[in-house]
């Protein structure tokens, strides 16, 4: 209405000025200042920035740019790096994330950095103070942060949340997610939802009980909370909030209370449904003939209401798990298109080798085919039911006796797919999944629970499948189940995925090399050697007319710690550190030419 | 001769005028006209025998040197300054007594010799310094503090400890206060920096006593004496630089 106002008392010539600033405003407000809940929900469509952990609350990891695309990525270069410094190097397993002008990207050992955007130079840091006595299983990694009104959010290793301010990078509240001493630990990316904080637990090896907990973002202070283990008592509000199913309904005795699930890998989110779902790990121990039943909600895609924190529906991959399978997979919202009809759906490549694709609004199987060239585990999943059709490959009971009989199995423990995120494109219609082909021989031993000690109860070593090759970057039709392409890796995966609307594909090798690939064909477009292992999880954004492309390189993860054969083949790769950024080369004289 | 390097000579002329300005440093301390620039700029200075620094002449345990300051017979003390010229960090604590007397006990850790300087602002601005010179064969800041080899911050970290007793003069009480913290200076390889920046006492009815803020260089475990005005119990609470927060309170 004031516009109106102001555009009938002036010349024709200044309104298309006034409209001009007008817009100008709104497209700076549009990337500065606080982020909002609006702004997190749309992030995906809004290239200028990156606010969240997979491109997305859904998690697709699609980006709209077009400027590097299948045609000009041969002239992608590098515009900056970054090194994380110090001797701390390890996995770096993390997502920048882009707001205001700056990068936040988070590395090992539980540190955060700030840099600016344009030119990489470090702006704050935070290192967390680590306790000798942490005990993450699987490296100590941190897979990013989130952002909400002026803070950036991130866990660290002994098992806290840390909410920083984004210009000073001063802490602005702390708070404990549980005692690292009992093995808890978190290395997760958070993801907000309506002004909360979500987050998991990991410690999965060390009988914790997974759960997963939402607070206020602004404050720290707690919501809700909702154990992912049949028999624990869920809070709203401070006050009692119903257990989470029925105790010892699929869990025997008192193996529950140290039943694992845990939530290691985060959520993601469907505006639509108002549903967080979360994977959740394996139960414990390992020794599945310590606790006959489905051991709910291991193995799970646990899909829970944001407002009241009760579980609307859940899907089970793996009843009571034998293999380490943990289904912690990220599951993702798209619309699947099949026979004319548009369904609301979510897929999820789980750890045990099977591509599901599930209704999101109710949990219901819609389709479950394999991703990865072998299963000795199962034969299929039976559509009706939901359940894994087995296929007699479990170790051995060890009784009373210091080993159970061997079996070999396959994936191995490492999964079909372990942590690194998958893409979906809308564009393509492909699903872009990690994979990797390996087995393990597993047994079974005797195991009693003890505070903060590895609680496995099994022995195993992992085999690679092939010679060739151990990962495969596949491009999967989530309505045919079929493979439409595949990218052969000597090394495992271990890598994050990121597809673009310009026919792209981006990941990271163990190797070194970030890679793209067109997203159609499979076909290898694109390479750069970073200098050490690429384990993290490439994203994208654009700035003054530009596109870049950003990926945190250096090796690490749970694949040299426990990966048997395999951790001989990669032990040669260099450790490293730091945060690479690629754009298109722009010759300098077309810069000076152009001004 | 251009010019250029006239105007130049002439800037030194001028800079070293105003540095001239500041009263010669009964220390003789190399780092004096850095710390004076640092800490001091624009304002006004001056060395004052009222304002004292008690501490051993020589360290006997570089990470833990007991320090004493004091600024008794100075009216009006609206805050205390603690730097030690040579450490790679200099500042020390900053103190603003309120209401309490204008003397802190403390121990820090020390790099190598330096003066130990405390300079006490009064209400109308003027910054009192006094200050002695500490031998020490160093090392204390960037050695990994204690607390990387014991692990009692693991499980105790930001425990008070306190006592309280009447002062010899009966014209108030003193506090020592001992908190576990690895005070890290961020110094040692692969350690990062993590210390307790703030401590306020208040008393019983929430009016604070006096404020503390503390850096780097104070030892670990921190053990602190005040002396305070008045009597009964006193509330502490405080937090470290990660957001770790403690409060407790000091009955007599």
């Amino acid at each position: 209405m004031s516009s109106n106002a102001v555009a009938s008392n002036v010349a024709g010539g200044s309104i298309k000025a006034l409209a001009g600033l007008a817009l100008a405003a709104s497209i700076s407000s549009a990337f500065a200042g606080p982020v909002t809940d609006a702004m997190i929900l749309n992030d995906q469509n809004t290239p200028n920035d990156v606010l969240t952990v997979g491109m997305g609350t859904t998690g697709q990891r699609f980006s709209s740019s077009t400027q590097i695309n299948s045609d000009t990525v041969v002239d992608l270069v590098p515009a900056w790096s970054f090194s994380f410094g110090g001797e701390k190097q390890r996995g770096q397993e993390t997502q920048a994330l882009v707001h205001d002008g700056k990068i936040f990207i988070t590395g090992s050992y539980s540190r955060l950095w700030a840099l600016d955007q344009k030119t990489g130079s470090k702006l704050w840091s935070y290192e967390h103070r680590l306790p000798e006595g942490i005990v993450p299983c699987c490296d100590v990694v941190n897979r990013g942060a989130a952002l909400y009104d002026n803070l950036v959010i991130f866990g660290t290793l002994d098992a806290k949340l840390v909410a920083l301010n984004a210009d000073t990078g001063k802490v602005v509240w702390t708070e404990t997610i549980d005692d690292f001493k009992g093995g808890y630990s978190y290395t997760a990316a958070p993801l907000i939802v309506k002004g909360k904080l979500i987050t998991g637990v990991s410690g999965g090896e060390f009988g914790v009980v997974g759960r997963i907990e939402a607070r206020d973002a602004k404050t720290g202070k707690m919501v809700w909370s909702r154990p992912t283990v049949e028999g624990h008592m869920g809070y709203l509000n401070g006050k009692e909030n119903g257990i989470s199913g029925k105790t010892n309904a699929t869990w025997p005795g008192d193996l529950w209370k140290t039943g694992g699930a845990a939530t290691w890998l985060g959520c993601t989110y469907g505006a639509d449904t108002n549903l967080i779902y979360c994977g959740t790990g394996n139960p414990a121990p390992w020794n599945a003939f310590t606790r006959p039943g489905d051991n709910l909600y291991s193995t799970s895609t646990v899909a829970i209401n944001a407002d009241n924190g009760k579980i609307e529906w859940s899907y089970q991959g793996t009843p009571n798990d034998h293999w380490d399978f943990d289904g912690v997979n990220e599951f993702i919202a798209f619309d699947l298109k099949k026979d004319g009809k548009t369904v609301k759906a979510g897929a999820k490549a789980d750890r045990n080798g099977f591509f599901y694709v599930l209704n999101r609004e109710n949990g219901k199987l819609l389709a479950a085919s394999p991703f990865v060239t072998k299963q000795t585990w199962a034969s299929g999943v039976d559509l009706k039911t939901g359940r894994p059709v087995e296929s007699n490959n479990r170790p051995g009971d060890p009784q009373k006796a210091e080993k159970g009989s061997s079996v070999f199995a396959a994936p191995s423990f490492l999964g079909g797919k372990n942590w690194m995120p998958m893409a979906y494109s809308g564009q393509t219609g492909l699903f872009y999944v990690p994979a990797n082909e390996w087995g393990m021989d597993i047994w079974n031993e005797p195991i009693t629970y003890k505070k903060g000690a590895a609680y496995l109860g099994a022995g195993f070593t992992i085999k690679p499948l092939y010679d060739d090759y151990i990962g495969a970057l596949r491009a999967v039709d989530p309505a045919t189940g079929k493979i439409v392409w595949e990218y052969k890796n000597p090394a495992p995966l271990w890598g994050g995925v990121m597809t673009t609307a310009g026919n792209l594909v981006f990941t990271g090798t163990p190797e070194g090399f970030l890679k793209a690939f067109d997203a159609k064909t499979g076909k290898e477009l694109w390479k750069f050697q970073t200098g050490s292992g690429v384990v993290g999880q490439p994203t994208t954004w654009e700035q003054d007319g530009e596109q870049y492309v950003g990926v945190a390189s250096g090796w690490g993860g749970a694949v040299p710690l426990w990966g048997g054969e395999v951790a001989k083949k990669v032990k040669d790769i260099s450790q490293g550190g730091s945060f690479w950024v690629f754009k298109l080369h722009k010759s300098g004289k077309a810069t000076v030419a152009q001004q | 001769m251009s010019t250029l390097p006239l105007i130049v000579m002439l800037c030194l002329v001028a800079a070293s005028a105003s540095a001239a300005e500041l009263p010669a440093d009964p220390l003789n301390s190399p780092a004096w006209s850095t710390i004076a620039g640092r800490y001091f700029k624009g304002q006004t200075v001056a060395f004052d025998a009222r304002v004292k620094v008690t501490a051993p002449s020589s360290a006997e345990d570089p990470l833990d040197v007991p320090v004493q300051i004091s600024a008794e017979g100075l009216p009006d003390v609206q805050e205390m300054l603690v730097v030690a010229d040579l450490n790679p960090i200099q500042k020390i604590l900053s103190y603003e007594p309120l209401r309490a007397a204008p003397s802190l006990a403390f121990r820090f850790k020390v790099e190598q010799s330096t003066p130990i300087r405390v300079a006490a602002r009064t209400r109308d601005g003027v910054w009192h310094l006094g200050g002695v010179w500490l031998s020490a064969a160093g090392g204390g800041c960037t050695t990994p503090s204690y607390g990387s080899a014991d692990p009692v911050w693991q499980t105790r970290l930001n425990e008070v400890r306190g006592r309280l007793w009447p002062a010899d003069d009966h014209t108030g009480q003193r506090l020592r206060l001992r908190v576990i913290h690895p005070m890290d200076t961020g110094l040692a390889n692969g350690i990062p920096a993590f210390y307790i920046d703030r401590i306020v006492l208040s008393d019983a009815k929430g009016v604070t006593l006096a404020r503390l803020n503390t850096f780097e260089p104070v030892s670990e475990n921190p053990v602190l004496s005040f002396d305070l005005r008045g009597s009964g119990a006193v509330q502490v609470s405080g937090g470290d630089i990660q957001g770790n927060t403690f409060s407790a309170e000091i009955s007599p």
